[in-house]
Protein backbone atom coordinates (compact mmCIF):
# COMPACT_ATOMS: atom_id res chain seq x y z
CA UNK A 1 0.00 0.00 0.00
CA UNK A 2 0.60 3.12 -0.63
CA UNK A 3 3.41 5.34 2.00
CA UNK A 4 1.76 8.55 1.16
CA UNK A 5 -1.45 7.32 1.70
CA UNK A 6 -3.47 10.15 4.55
CA UNK A 7 -5.83 7.19 5.30
CA UNK A 8 -5.62 3.39 6.13
CA UNK A 9 -7.78 1.09 6.90
CA UNK A 10 -6.85 -2.76 7.25
CA UNK A 11 -9.70 -5.46 8.30
CA UNK A 12 -12.00 -3.12 9.22
CA UNK A 13 -14.74 -4.08 10.83
CA UNK A 14 -18.13 -2.77 12.62
CA UNK A 15 -20.79 -4.88 14.42
CA UNK A 16 -23.86 -3.90 15.63
CA UNK A 17 -25.10 -6.63 17.74
CA UNK A 18 -24.96 -9.81 16.01
CA UNK A 19 -25.25 -7.86 12.73
CA UNK A 20 -21.64 -6.78 11.19
CA UNK A 21 -22.42 -4.08 9.20
CA UNK A 22 -18.62 -3.73 8.22
CA UNK A 23 -16.61 -7.20 7.45
CA UNK A 24 -13.08 -6.25 7.18
CA UNK A 25 -12.42 -3.57 4.79
CA UNK A 26 -8.84 -3.03 3.37
CA UNK A 27 -8.22 0.48 1.48
CA UNK A 28 -5.76 2.91 1.09
CA UNK A 29 -6.38 6.44 0.56
CA UNK A 30 -3.33 9.04 -1.09
CA UNK A 31 -3.69 13.01 -0.65
CA UNK A 32 -5.08 14.72 -3.58
CA UNK A 33 -7.58 12.30 -4.81
CA UNK A 34 -11.44 12.97 -4.93
CA UNK A 35 -12.80 9.48 -3.83
CA UNK A 36 -16.59 8.87 -4.62
CA UNK A 37 -18.10 6.21 -2.00
CA UNK A 38 -21.19 4.42 -3.53
CA UNK A 39 -23.21 1.52 -2.27
CA UNK A 40 -26.84 0.61 -1.45
CA UNK A 41 -28.78 2.25 1.42
CA UNK A 42 -27.74 0.27 4.69
CA UNK A 43 -24.41 -1.01 2.42
CA UNK A 44 -22.18 0.44 5.14
CA UNK A 45 -21.15 3.95 3.60
CA UNK A 46 -22.24 6.03 6.64
CA UNK A 47 -20.29 3.84 8.68
CA UNK A 48 -17.28 4.38 7.14
CA UNK A 49 -17.23 7.60 7.32
CA UNK A 50 -17.88 7.63 10.77
CA UNK A 51 -15.00 5.59 11.61
CA UNK A 52 -12.73 7.77 9.68
CA UNK A 53 -14.10 10.56 11.60
CA UNK A 54 -13.64 8.95 15.13
CA UNK A 55 -17.48 9.15 15.45
CA UNK A 56 -17.81 5.48 16.05
CA UNK A 57 -15.47 2.55 17.46
CA UNK A 58 -14.70 -0.22 15.02
CA UNK A 59 -12.64 -3.32 15.47
CA UNK A 60 -9.71 -3.79 13.15
CA UNK A 61 -6.85 -1.19 12.38
CA UNK A 62 -7.58 2.62 10.96
CA UNK A 63 -5.62 5.14 10.67
CA UNK A 64 -5.91 8.75 9.74
CA UNK A 65 -3.15 11.19 9.23
CA UNK A 66 -1.58 8.50 11.28
CA UNK A 67 -3.68 8.70 14.00
CA UNK A 68 -6.12 6.73 15.87
CA UNK A 69 -9.65 8.79 14.90
CA UNK A 70 -11.83 7.13 17.73
CA UNK A 71 -8.97 7.85 20.42
CA UNK A 72 -7.91 10.95 19.21
CA UNK A 73 -10.78 12.64 17.14
CA UNK A 74 -9.94 16.35 19.13
CA UNK A 75 -6.58 16.43 17.24
CA UNK A 76 -7.82 14.56 14.05
CA UNK A 77 -10.70 17.65 13.71
CA UNK A 78 -8.11 20.21 13.32
CA UNK A 79 -7.64 18.60 9.85
CA UNK A 80 -10.68 16.81 8.54
CA UNK A 81 -14.17 18.98 8.29
CA UNK A 82 -17.34 16.91 7.00
CA UNK A 83 -21.10 17.40 6.01
CA UNK A 84 -23.18 14.46 7.22
CA UNK A 85 -26.10 13.34 5.17
CA UNK A 86 -28.55 14.24 8.44
CA UNK A 87 -26.22 17.49 9.42
CA UNK A 88 -28.10 20.41 10.28
CA UNK A 89 -27.45 24.04 11.51
CA UNK A 90 -28.92 25.78 14.04
CA UNK A 91 -32.25 27.09 12.60
CA UNK A 92 -32.83 29.80 14.74
CA UNK A 93 -29.32 31.24 14.10
CA UNK A 94 -28.88 34.27 11.71
CA UNK A 95 -25.71 33.81 9.24
CA UNK A 96 -23.77 35.83 11.24
CA UNK A 97 -24.61 34.38 14.31
CA UNK A 98 -23.47 31.33 13.34
CA UNK A 99 -19.96 32.18 11.58
CA UNK A 100 -19.63 33.85 15.58
CA UNK A 101 -20.27 30.80 16.77
CA UNK A 102 -18.34 28.27 14.55
CA UNK A 103 -15.67 31.14 15.27
CA UNK A 104 -15.74 30.53 19.01
CA UNK A 105 -15.69 26.58 18.51
CA UNK A 106 -13.00 25.70 15.49
CA UNK A 107 -9.73 27.03 15.84
CA UNK A 108 -9.23 26.82 11.85
CA UNK A 109 -12.68 28.83 10.66
CA UNK A 110 -11.35 30.86 8.81
CA UNK A 111 -14.60 34.08 8.76
CA UNK A 112 -12.82 35.99 5.82
CA UNK A 113 -13.21 33.42 3.73
CA UNK A 114 -16.66 31.93 4.46
CA UNK A 115 -17.53 35.77 3.65
CA UNK A 116 -15.57 35.56 0.51
CA UNK A 117 -17.55 32.38 -0.32
CA UNK A 118 -20.90 34.01 0.11
CA UNK A 119 -20.03 37.00 -1.89
CA UNK A 120 -22.21 36.82 -5.40
CA UNK A 121 -25.09 34.21 -3.34
CA UNK A 122 -28.07 35.85 -1.81
CA UNK A 123 -26.70 34.44 1.63
CA UNK A 124 -26.96 37.79 3.31
CA UNK A 125 -25.37 37.91 7.01
CA UNK A 126 -28.52 38.83 8.67
CA UNK A 127 -30.96 36.03 7.16
CA UNK A 128 -32.33 33.66 9.88
CA UNK A 129 -31.08 30.12 8.60
CA UNK A 130 -34.95 28.81 9.08
CA UNK A 131 -35.81 31.00 6.72
CA UNK A 132 -33.36 29.49 3.75
CA UNK A 133 -34.22 26.93 1.08
CA UNK A 134 -32.93 23.91 1.15
CA UNK A 135 -29.75 24.78 -1.53
CA UNK A 136 -29.01 28.37 0.22
CA UNK A 137 -28.65 26.00 3.48
CA UNK A 138 -26.14 23.77 1.27
CA UNK A 139 -24.64 26.55 -0.25
CA UNK A 140 -24.37 27.92 3.35
CA UNK A 141 -23.07 24.85 4.84
CA UNK A 142 -20.03 24.09 2.04
CA UNK A 143 -19.08 27.69 2.61
CA UNK A 144 -18.47 26.82 6.23
CA UNK A 145 -16.94 23.83 6.28
CA UNK A 146 -14.16 24.91 2.70
CA UNK A 147 -13.77 27.82 5.40
CA UNK A 148 -12.02 25.25 7.58
CA UNK A 149 -8.81 24.57 6.59
CA UNK A 150 -8.76 21.13 6.57
CA UNK A 151 -6.91 18.55 4.22
CA UNK A 152 -9.74 16.06 4.66
CA UNK A 153 -13.09 17.04 3.77
CA UNK A 154 -15.66 13.92 3.95
CA UNK A 155 -19.17 14.97 2.56
CA UNK A 156 -22.15 12.08 3.25
CA UNK A 157 -25.09 13.16 0.05
CA UNK A 158 -23.86 16.72 0.45
CA UNK A 159 -26.63 17.29 -2.69
CA UNK A 160 -29.42 15.28 -1.59
CA UNK A 161 -32.65 17.10 -2.46
CA UNK A 162 -31.32 20.38 -4.25
CA UNK A 163 -31.98 21.11 -8.38
CA UNK A 164 -29.18 20.65 -10.21
CA UNK A 165 -28.35 23.98 -10.86
CA UNK A 166 -27.71 24.28 -7.05
CA UNK A 167 -26.15 20.34 -7.59
CA UNK A 168 -23.37 21.78 -10.43
CA UNK A 169 -22.67 25.27 -8.50
CA UNK A 170 -21.54 22.92 -5.35
CA UNK A 171 -19.25 20.61 -7.33
CA UNK A 172 -17.73 23.26 -9.12
CA UNK A 173 -16.63 25.41 -5.57
CA UNK A 174 -15.27 22.36 -4.41
CA UNK A 175 -13.07 22.09 -7.32
CA UNK A 176 -12.43 25.78 -7.68
CA UNK A 177 -11.72 26.32 -4.02
CA UNK A 178 -10.96 23.68 -1.99
CA UNK A 179 -9.29 21.05 -4.05
CA UNK A 180 -5.42 21.50 -4.04
CA UNK A 181 -2.38 18.25 -4.17
CA UNK A 182 -2.10 18.26 -0.35
CA UNK A 183 -6.11 17.74 -0.04
CA UNK A 184 -8.38 15.17 -0.18
CA UNK A 185 -11.90 14.72 -0.52
CA UNK A 186 -14.56 11.83 0.23
CA UNK A 187 -17.57 12.12 -1.52
CA UNK A 188 -20.72 9.61 -1.62
CA UNK A 189 -23.74 10.41 -3.33
CA UNK A 190 -26.52 8.21 -5.40
CA UNK A 191 -26.41 10.36 -8.32
CA UNK A 192 -22.58 8.97 -9.49
CA UNK A 193 -22.70 9.37 -13.03
CA UNK A 194 -23.20 13.03 -12.57
CA UNK A 195 -19.76 13.31 -10.61
CA UNK A 196 -17.99 10.54 -12.31
CA UNK A 197 -15.87 13.01 -14.42
CA UNK A 198 -14.96 14.40 -11.14
CA UNK A 199 -13.77 11.53 -9.15
CA UNK A 200 -10.16 10.51 -9.19
CA UNK A 201 -11.13 7.34 -7.56
CA UNK A 202 -14.65 5.19 -7.32
CA UNK A 203 -15.43 2.69 -3.94
CA UNK A 204 -18.31 0.56 -4.09
CA UNK A 205 -19.17 -1.40 -1.05
CA UNK A 206 -21.86 -4.01 -0.87
CA UNK A 207 -23.32 -5.54 1.93
CA UNK A 208 -19.75 -4.30 4.65
CA UNK A 209 -17.39 -5.37 1.31
CA UNK A 210 -15.40 -3.38 -1.31
CA UNK A 211 -16.39 -4.69 -4.29
CA UNK A 212 -14.35 -2.19 -6.43
CA UNK A 213 -11.73 0.18 -5.32
CA UNK A 214 -9.80 1.98 -8.27
CA UNK A 215 -9.07 5.28 -10.27
CA UNK A 216 -11.52 5.66 -12.51
CA UNK A 217 -9.52 6.09 -15.26
CA UNK A 218 -8.26 2.83 -14.75
CA UNK A 219 -11.59 1.52 -15.05
CA UNK A 220 -11.89 1.21 -19.24
CA UNK A 221 -8.81 -0.71 -19.24
CA UNK A 222 -10.89 -3.52 -16.76
CA UNK A 223 -14.42 -3.45 -17.45
CA UNK A 224 -15.99 -3.10 -21.10
CA UNK A 225 -19.85 -2.84 -21.64
CA UNK A 226 -20.74 -4.53 -25.05
CA UNK A 227 -24.47 -3.40 -26.76
CA UNK A 228 -25.01 -6.63 -29.33
CA UNK A 229 -27.88 -8.06 -30.95
CA UNK A 230 -28.83 -11.61 -30.33
CA UNK A 231 -27.33 -12.77 -33.01
CA UNK A 232 -24.10 -12.47 -31.34
CA UNK A 233 -25.21 -12.99 -27.92
CA UNK A 234 -24.79 -16.85 -27.53
CA UNK A 235 -21.06 -15.97 -28.67
CA UNK A 236 -20.35 -13.09 -26.55
CA UNK A 237 -21.71 -15.09 -23.27
CA UNK A 238 -19.28 -17.38 -23.65
CA UNK A 239 -16.83 -14.90 -23.09
CA UNK A 240 -18.50 -14.63 -19.29
CA UNK A 241 -19.76 -11.35 -18.74
CA UNK A 242 -20.28 -10.55 -15.26
CA UNK A 243 -23.37 -9.48 -15.83
CA UNK A 244 -25.95 -9.30 -18.79
CA UNK A 245 -29.75 -8.45 -19.58
CA UNK A 246 -31.40 -7.61 -22.63
CA UNK A 247 -32.59 -4.11 -23.20
CA UNK A 248 -35.48 -3.20 -26.05
CA UNK A 249 -34.19 -6.23 -28.33
CA UNK A 250 -30.39 -5.80 -27.64
CA UNK A 251 -28.38 -7.56 -25.36
CA UNK A 252 -26.25 -5.78 -22.99
CA UNK A 253 -23.05 -7.24 -21.10
CA UNK A 254 -20.53 -6.09 -18.99
CA UNK A 255 -17.19 -7.79 -19.35
CA UNK A 256 -14.33 -7.68 -16.91
CA UNK A 257 -10.88 -8.11 -18.22
CA UNK A 258 -12.05 -9.26 -21.26
CA UNK A 259 -10.06 -7.60 -24.46
CA UNK A 260 -12.02 -4.44 -25.67
CA UNK A 261 -11.26 -5.40 -29.41
CA UNK A 262 -12.44 -9.43 -28.92
CA UNK A 263 -15.55 -7.42 -27.52
CA UNK A 264 -15.71 -4.74 -30.31
CA UNK A 265 -16.12 -7.62 -33.33
CA UNK A 266 -19.20 -8.88 -31.40
CA UNK A 267 -21.22 -5.01 -31.29
CA UNK A 268 -20.51 -1.15 -29.71
CA UNK A 269 -18.18 -1.54 -26.91
CA UNK A 270 -17.41 1.02 -24.17
CA UNK A 271 -16.02 2.01 -20.89
CA UNK A 272 -19.53 1.30 -18.77
CA UNK A 273 -20.77 4.25 -16.95
CA UNK A 274 -20.36 4.39 -13.45
CA UNK A 275 -24.45 3.33 -13.06
CA UNK A 276 -24.28 0.80 -15.13
CA UNK A 277 -21.17 -0.98 -13.74
CA UNK A 278 -22.96 -0.37 -10.26
CA UNK A 279 -25.85 -2.03 -11.33
CA UNK A 280 -23.97 -4.89 -12.85
CA UNK A 281 -21.27 -5.12 -9.58
CA UNK A 282 -24.26 -5.14 -7.52
CA UNK A 283 -25.81 -7.93 -9.01
CA UNK A 284 -23.13 -10.61 -9.39
CA UNK A 285 -22.95 -13.46 -7.20
CA UNK A 286 -19.75 -13.23 -5.54
CA UNK A 287 -18.47 -9.97 -4.01
CA UNK A 288 -15.16 -10.33 -4.29
CA UNK A 289 -14.31 -10.47 -8.01
CA UNK A 290 -12.61 -14.15 -8.78
CA UNK A 291 -13.79 -15.54 -5.89
CA UNK A 292 -17.13 -17.27 -7.76
CA UNK B 1 -22.99 20.11 -19.26
CA UNK B 2 -20.08 19.14 -21.38
CA UNK B 3 -20.63 14.94 -22.51
CA UNK B 4 -17.56 12.61 -22.42
CA UNK B 5 -17.76 9.61 -24.57
CA UNK B 6 -17.38 6.50 -23.20
CA UNK B 7 -14.99 4.93 -25.88
CA UNK B 8 -11.91 7.50 -24.45
CA UNK B 9 -9.95 8.21 -21.59
CA UNK B 10 -11.04 11.68 -20.43
CA UNK B 11 -7.79 13.14 -20.60
CA UNK B 12 -7.58 12.51 -23.83
CA UNK B 13 -10.78 14.13 -24.69
CA UNK B 14 -9.38 17.45 -22.86
CA UNK B 15 -6.19 17.11 -24.76
CA UNK B 16 -8.06 17.10 -27.83
CA UNK B 17 -10.43 20.32 -27.34
CA UNK B 18 -6.74 21.75 -26.12
CA UNK B 19 -5.35 20.84 -29.64
CA UNK B 20 -8.27 22.32 -31.31
CA UNK B 21 -7.76 25.82 -29.23
CA UNK B 22 -4.24 25.74 -30.70
CA UNK B 23 -5.14 24.95 -33.95
CA UNK B 24 -8.09 27.42 -34.32
CA UNK B 25 -5.63 30.02 -32.86
CA UNK B 26 -8.01 30.76 -29.37
CA UNK B 27 -4.47 30.46 -27.90
CA UNK B 28 -1.37 31.45 -30.06
CA UNK B 29 2.13 30.87 -29.00
CA UNK B 30 3.32 32.75 -25.85
CA UNK B 31 -0.05 32.94 -24.75
CA UNK B 32 -1.58 31.33 -21.53
CA UNK B 33 -3.93 28.47 -21.75
CA UNK B 34 -6.79 27.88 -19.44
CA UNK B 35 -5.28 27.03 -15.85
CA UNK B 36 -5.83 23.76 -14.63
CA UNK B 37 -8.03 24.65 -12.19
CA UNK B 38 -10.08 27.11 -14.26
CA UNK B 39 -10.18 24.27 -16.83
CA UNK B 40 -11.26 21.52 -14.17
CA UNK B 41 -13.93 23.80 -12.82
CA UNK B 42 -15.15 24.44 -16.09
CA UNK B 43 -15.55 21.38 -17.36
CA UNK B 44 -16.07 19.80 -13.93
CA UNK B 45 -13.14 16.90 -14.11
CA UNK B 46 -10.99 16.02 -11.26
CA UNK B 47 -7.58 18.31 -11.57
CA UNK B 48 -5.46 14.98 -11.90
CA UNK B 49 -7.24 14.24 -15.48
CA UNK B 50 -6.86 17.56 -16.11
CA UNK B 51 -3.11 17.52 -14.90
CA UNK B 52 -2.47 14.85 -16.91
CA UNK B 53 -4.22 16.00 -20.51
CA UNK B 54 -1.58 18.96 -20.03
CA UNK B 55 0.94 16.61 -19.21
CA UNK B 56 0.72 15.26 -22.55
CA UNK B 57 1.12 18.30 -24.20
CA UNK B 58 4.03 19.28 -22.38
CA UNK B 59 5.63 16.18 -23.13
CA UNK B 60 5.18 16.72 -26.69
CA UNK B 61 6.97 19.96 -26.42
CA UNK B 62 4.02 21.92 -27.74
CA UNK B 63 2.87 23.88 -24.27
CA UNK B 64 5.15 25.14 -21.84
CA UNK B 65 5.16 24.87 -17.99
CA UNK B 66 6.15 27.99 -16.43
CA UNK B 67 6.46 27.76 -13.01
CA UNK B 68 3.80 29.36 -10.69
CA UNK B 69 2.38 31.05 -14.39
CA UNK B 70 0.20 28.43 -15.45
CA UNK B 71 0.71 26.64 -19.08
CA UNK B 72 1.83 28.67 -22.23
CA UNK B 73 1.42 27.89 -25.71
CA UNK B 74 4.72 27.30 -27.06
CA UNK B 75 6.44 28.29 -30.85
CA UNK B 76 6.08 26.72 -33.78
CA UNK B 77 3.63 24.39 -31.47
CA UNK B 78 0.52 24.99 -34.68
CA UNK B 79 2.66 23.53 -37.31
CA UNK B 80 3.37 20.62 -35.16
CA UNK B 81 -0.09 20.20 -34.26
CA UNK B 82 -1.27 20.48 -37.18
CA UNK B 83 0.68 17.75 -39.06
CA UNK B 84 0.14 15.57 -35.94
CA UNK B 85 -3.71 15.96 -36.64
CA UNK B 86 -3.65 15.39 -40.27
CA UNK B 87 -1.77 12.44 -40.38
CA UNK B 88 -4.06 10.93 -37.84
CA UNK B 89 -7.14 11.90 -39.73
CA UNK B 90 -5.71 10.79 -42.85
CA UNK B 91 -4.77 7.29 -41.03
CA UNK B 92 -8.06 7.45 -39.08
CA UNK B 93 -11.09 9.01 -39.97
CA UNK B 94 -10.34 9.33 -43.69
CA UNK B 95 -10.47 5.78 -44.76
CA UNK B 96 -14.08 5.03 -43.39
CA UNK B 97 -15.39 8.35 -44.80
CA UNK B 98 -13.63 7.25 -48.09
CA UNK B 99 -14.84 3.86 -47.52
CA UNK B 100 -18.52 5.36 -47.35
CA UNK B 101 -18.42 7.52 -50.12
CA UNK B 102 -17.88 4.39 -52.37
CA UNK B 103 -20.50 2.57 -50.61
CA UNK B 104 -23.18 5.50 -51.38
CA UNK B 105 -21.42 5.58 -55.48
CA UNK B 106 -20.78 9.53 -54.75
CA UNK B 107 -18.50 10.96 -57.06
CA UNK B 108 -15.86 13.74 -56.54
CA UNK B 109 -17.92 16.00 -58.72
CA UNK B 110 -20.94 15.51 -56.84
CA UNK B 111 -19.09 15.99 -53.39
CA UNK B 112 -17.28 19.28 -54.65
CA UNK B 113 -21.27 20.56 -55.89
CA UNK B 114 -22.85 20.20 -52.49
CA UNK B 115 -19.97 22.36 -51.05
CA UNK B 116 -20.36 24.76 -53.47
CA UNK B 117 -24.00 24.81 -52.86
CA UNK B 118 -23.36 26.15 -48.96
Amino acid sequence: MSADAIITARNLKKRFGKNEVLKGLNFAIPAGRIYGLVGHNGAGKTTTLNALLGLTDYEGELTVFGRNPFAERHKLMQDVAFISDVASLPRFLKVRELFDLIEDIHPHFSRDKAQVFLQGTDLKPDLKLKTLSKGMLAQLHLAVVMAIEAKLLVLDEPTLGLDITYRKRFYRRLIEDYMTEERTLIITTHQVDEIASILTDIMFIRDGEIVLDMETEALGTVYTQLVCGSDKADEAAKLGPVFSETRFGQSVMVFENVGRDKLAALGEAATPTLSDLFVALMQRQSAIPGDK
Amino acid sequence: MIEWNESQPIFLQIRQRLVEMILKSQVKPGEALPSIRQASADLAVNPLTVTKAYQSLVDQGVVEKKRGMGMYVSEGAHAVLLEQEREAFLKEVWPRIRAQIEALGLDLKTLMQTEADK
